[in-house]
């Protein structure tokens, strides 16, 4: 599903130029759950970037989905996102203006994925399975931090994409709200979808399926999870 | 330079476009004051160089043959500093084939040593020598000749002689001949002599000696001239007294630069508002940085001063623009003001006062619009600076208004994100719907002005029914005048009256000159070419002896003039007593009144005689109504009458439009710079939401959203405020265009307008308001689209 060969990022700054990703080489399966873990500034959210199709690589090949995402253009980019990609941010990042349903329905919106008339009913099931369908008509600012991510993770399952990828989803929320968010990715990559987090919780070991480990822009170690594990949380 | 100031230089930078915008919207008003306020002060001064230096006469007395005696016995009056005779007479002028105009013969004893309204010699022959005349320079086009043409010349009912058209000179008491639609000459005694003229000088032309500015006291010293002449056998029929010191078209001037200077303040309280836009939005984005600056020692004034340097700025660089172009405006302004007025600016210099002026209101405008915004921005505490997290997590949904837009569904979602995200900033929305508004509803106004202008006129000119007046050098029989009117092929109906002066007893506490002068219609009973529009009581019955109808112009001279008073005015010498009947709406100058011709054909008046011809034609073009006139004169020549002039309605309604046109290119250039300033706030207005929500457009790109559709969805949002401005113009519009309209025509011709109010105003002002929002949106728009998700995301 996902395969980075050879991938560096470097970025010109004024004290000189600063290498973000060193020689990544990185295969990702359909509906494994990895989590990238890393202390702050080490090219975590860099390599989430690039496997959105946010970032270009400054050489290697990034392909996701079947598509080799440098060769893309923006716009050829945004509807590849838009239909093979589903974002979580750490902030939420709903938008105010727009209920919990229709923040669901805008990237439907955008690409034109399911009928129209079908897309409420697609959002409402989506917030359902998330579990805040109560909240589906309520502005984000009427909602809590672990309803707004709900939202935020229903909003990023709403084109049916293969990859999810969340960038610190529970990094503003409490201990117990964040563990039913983890729970929610485990349950989506438990049924198909392939979910990428990148994260600081020390024990998402239990709940993913692999951790790569990012360090000064390259990778550490991968470790897979113990097998037993994996059926447990399948479940 | 310090800290502070390059922070505030850089910051501007940092945001070139938007900077630009708001520094051409405040030029924009700047320019427009400046240009105002220079106007003002050229042309006063040009009026005071022209006008005054010609030396205008206080008062003129309309005697008998006026002689050396008793101009020295004037001159011994030590209230009066100048006295000079002068004679004016009234003919008929014509060049080769062109048709007769109306010509006004000025006669000077001396060219040599003119004292009173004296005259510049542009052109040719000065003076002008026997046999020659000298034409006003505005008045060779009425003529249509120019120097060295022999023009024909017909005074009463003298015959037709030539004279030589040798020099042009500058009259600057004459109204513009164009205009008036009269020629004025110049001839000296003996050329008069020529003409078969008596050589009496019947005009005396006084100058007082002290408070020249006064018109009381000016009254007062007429009036002893007068009884003066009268005390010497003189008979003195008139005493003309002009407004002192003013030139005869200067109030028209006064109302246009009033209308004007009241525009250009209006823009610049316009230009204003952006810059409240402009640092309210930067005081929101930079509440982090002004923690920072407390945190590190800044004072609330010190922070404040920065974003009041900024205030500064802009104004500075406004003023590099808008003084360049306000004094390049005030020369296109005073030109066509200065023509109408037939003087000449001899400098364009503007005063020094006008610069500091503008300097002054160029620098305290944006301060003062920046106040609010920087003091309150500038308050908030360094815990709640630092911990704020950036403008775009403002709480959409906190108020009823957010729930009811939350509401609104039935569209897709990127719409209902336009549409929402409009409301967000509600303090910017409302000032940027105001600049836009105000565009709308001028643009309106000056559309449903223009149309109840026409709409008034449309009436009363329905109310003549003739096509064709004919006014004749005196009175005649009027059956010498019905023999001369039969037989001429396409007049479809001829009447002909008996037209007098009407002069109102002076006003009380006044002297015992003159009141007001008025024309006084004598109306046959049963009249088919005047069809009165009777505002309040009747029109004339058959019967009627000593009934009366007013126009309104002359009924808003006098209170007494109400239906059922009985008022009383001379006519010629005797003092006549008039039961008021009904008041005529004739919404434009002249005065007038309207009486039974039974009047004048009494005994003792003017039995039989007309002095005024009216024709109805069967065609109304331009050869068919010279034709008429043709063959008009050659029969009234038969007859022996006179003829002074003609005056198709179609020309004289041409006259009063070319007026009214004035107005409406006003209101239409006004609402073109309201709606420039009023695009350049919706273009910095969406900069800012731009700039606010760049990390949500982040957002919508990283979940699929095309360029293109962050592009729409920008330049949805601003459609949708500039449809909303439309709503709010559409709402304001009815009431504003009445008021302007009617206080417009109440400052230039002391009247009030049939209203009337155009449908297709509000559609083409939504076509603009849509096409114009759209444009101002397209930039702000389109570096939305090109903002990449990473930044976005990455913005703070």
């Amino acid at each position: 599903m996902i395969s980075l060969q050879r991938v560096t990022k470097t970025y010109q700054t004024p004290a000189g130029t600063f290498s973000a990703l060193r020689g990544i080489d990185l295969e990702i399966k359909a509906g494994e759950f990895v989590a990238i873990v890393g202390k702050s500034g080490s090219g975590k959210s860099t390599l989430l970037n690039l496997l959105g199709g946010i970032d270009h690589p400054s050489s290697g090949s990034v392909t996701v989905a079947g598509a080799a995402l440098q060769e893309l253009t923006e716009t050829q980019l945004a509807v590849w996102r838009g239909r093979k990609v589903g974002f979580v941010f750490q902030f939420f990042q709903l938008l105010p203006t727009l209920t919990s349903a229709e923040n669901v329905m805008l990237p439907m919106d955008f690409c034109r994925t399911f009928p129209p008339r079908e897309r409420r009913k697609r959002a409402l099931d989506l917030l359902d399975r998330v579990g805040v369908a109560p909240q589906a008509d309520k502005l984000p600012s009427a909602l809590s931090g672990g309803e707004q991510q709900r939202v935020a993770i229903a909003r990023a399952l709403a084109n049916d994409p293969p990859v999810v990828l969340a960038d610190e989803p529970t990094g503003n929320l409490d201990s117990v709200t964040a563990g039913a968010v983890l729970d929610l990715l485990r349950t989506m990559a438990s049924s198909g979808t392939t979910v990428v987090i990148a994260t600081h919780e020390r024990d998402i070991t239990r709940l993913v399926d692999r951790k790569v480990e990012v360090a000064d822009g390259g990778l550490v170690a991968a470790t897979a999870s113990t097998p037993a594990a994996v059926p447990e949380a399948r479940r | 330079m310090t800290a502070p100031w390059q922070k505030a230089i850089r910051d501007f930078w940092q945001e070139s476009t938007r900077t630009v915008l708001v520094v051409l919207a405040i030029a924009i008003g700047l320019a427009a004051f400046a240009a105002v306020l220079s106007s003002y002060a050229v042309l006063t001064r040009a009026i005071n160089e022209g006008y005054l230096a010609t030396n205008p006469a206080s008062a003129t007395l309309h005697t008998d043959a006026i002689d050396d005696a008793l101009i020295s016995a004037v001159l011994a009056d030590r209230d009066v500093s100048d006295a000079e005779p002068r004679r004016t007479l009234w003919a008929r002028i014509r060049t080769g084939p062109a048709a007769w105009r109306v010509l006004g013969i000025f006669v000077v004893k001396d060219f040599g040593n003119i004292r009173l309204n004296k005259l510049v010699p542009e052109h040719g022959a000065w003076p002008p020598a026997t046999g020659e005349i000298l034409i006003e320079r505005d008045a060779f086009q009425v003529a249509r000749a120019k120097i060295g043409d022999t023009v024909t010349i017909r005074i009463g009912k003298g015959k037709e002689q030539t004279l030589h058209v040798t020099g042009g000179v500058h009259d600057v008491g004459q109204p513009q001949a164009r205009m008036e639609n009269c020629v004025y000459g110049y001839i000296t005694l003996d050329t008069l002599a020529r003409l078969g003229e008596p050589l009496d000088l019947n005009q005396l032309n006084i100058v007082v000696a002290e408070n020249r500015f006064n018109e009381k006291h000016i009254r007062s010293v007429a009036q002893d001239v007068k009884k003066l002449m009268e005390s010497r056998g003189h008979t003195v029929h008139d005493v003309d007294i002009p407004p002192p010191g003013k030139h005869p078209h200067a109030d028209l001037m006064g109302v246009m630069l009033l209308a004007m200077s009241t525009f250009g303040f209006f823009v610049l309280i316009l230009s204003g508002i952006l810059v409240v836009n402009l640092l309210m939005g930067m005081m929101a984005s930079q509440v982090r940085q002004i923690g920072v600056m407390k945190a590190i020692g800044g004072t609330r004034w010190q922070v404040a001063r920065i974003y009041f340097s900024q205030a500064l700025l802009l104004g500075i660089a406004a003023l590099c623009i808008a003084l360049p172009l306000g004094i390049l405006g005030s020369r296109a302004l005073c030109g066509p003001l200065a023509a109408l007025l037939n003087f000449d600016i001899t400098s364009f210099t503007v005063p020094l006062w006008v610069y500091l002026w503008a300097v002054a209101v160029g620098l305290v405008v944006p301060l003062l619009a920046a106040a609010w915004p920087v003091w309150k921005g500038s308050a908030i505490s360094v815990r709640e600076a630092l911990a704020d997290f950036g403008v775009s997590r403002n709480t959409f949904g906190s108020s009823v208004f957010d729930r009811m837009l939350a509401g609104i569904g039935g569209m897709s979602r990127p719409l209902l994100l336009a549409i929402r995200n409009s409301f967000r900033r509600r303090t910017r929305l409302a000032l940027t719907l105001m600049t836009l508004a105000a565009g709308g509803i001028f643009f309106m106004s000056a559309i449903n002005v223009r149309a109840s202008l026409i709409q008034t006129l449309d009436q009363w000119f329905a109310s003549k029914k003739y096509d064709l007046t004919v006014v004749f050098g005196d009175a005649y029989p009027s059956d010498k005048i019905e023999r001369a009117l039969k037989n001429i092929p396409s007049v479809v109906r001829s009447e002909s009256w008996f037209n007098a002066q009407g002069i109102l007893p002076p006003r009380p506490g006044a002297s015992t000159l003159d009141g007001e002068r008025f024309f006084v219609d004598a109306v046959p009973s049963n009249t088919k070419m005047l069809k009165l529009d009777i505002a309040e009581g009747r029109d004339l019955l058959p019967g009627d002896v000593d009934a009366i109808v007013v126009n309104t112009v002359l009924a808003a001279k006098s209170p007494e003039m109400k239906v059922g008073n009985t008022i009383s005015f001379r006519i010629g010498p005797d003092l006549t007593s008039w039961r008021v009947v009904g008041i005529a709406r004739e919404p434009f100058p002249p005065a007038g009144a309207y009486i039974p011709q039974a009047f004048m054909d009494k005994e003792q008046r003017h039995p039989g005689m007309r002095n005024t011809a009216f024709l109805a034609l069967d065609s109304t073009d331009a050869a068919s109504v010279n034709s008429v006139k043709d063959n008009l004169e050659r029969n009234l020549q038969r007859e022996g009458v006179r003829v002074l002039g003609s005056n198709a309605k179609a020309d004289m309604r041409v006259g009063v439009d070319a007026h009214m046109l004035m107005i409406y290119v006003f209101l239409v250039v006004m609402s073109g710079i309201l709606v420039v300033v009023g695009g350049l706030g919706l273009a910095t207005t969406m900069s800012l939401n731009v700039m606010e929500r760049r990390r949500e457009i982040g957002v919508i790109r990283a979940i699929g959203a095309r360029p293109s559709t962050v592009w729409l969805i920008i330049v949805t949002e601003g459609v949708a405020v500039g449809v909303l401005s439309w709503a709010l113009a559409a709402l304001a519009a009815w009431p504003v265009s009445k008021l302007l309209g009617d206080a417009l025509v109440r400052l230039a011709f002391h009247t009030k307008l049939d209203f009337s109010f155009q449908l297709q105003g509000l559609f083409i002002w939504l076509a603009v308001s849509v096409i114009f929002s759209a444009v101002a949106s397209f930039m702000p728009a389109r570096s939305a689209s090109q903002i990449t998700v990473r930044e976005a995301l990455a913005y703070e």
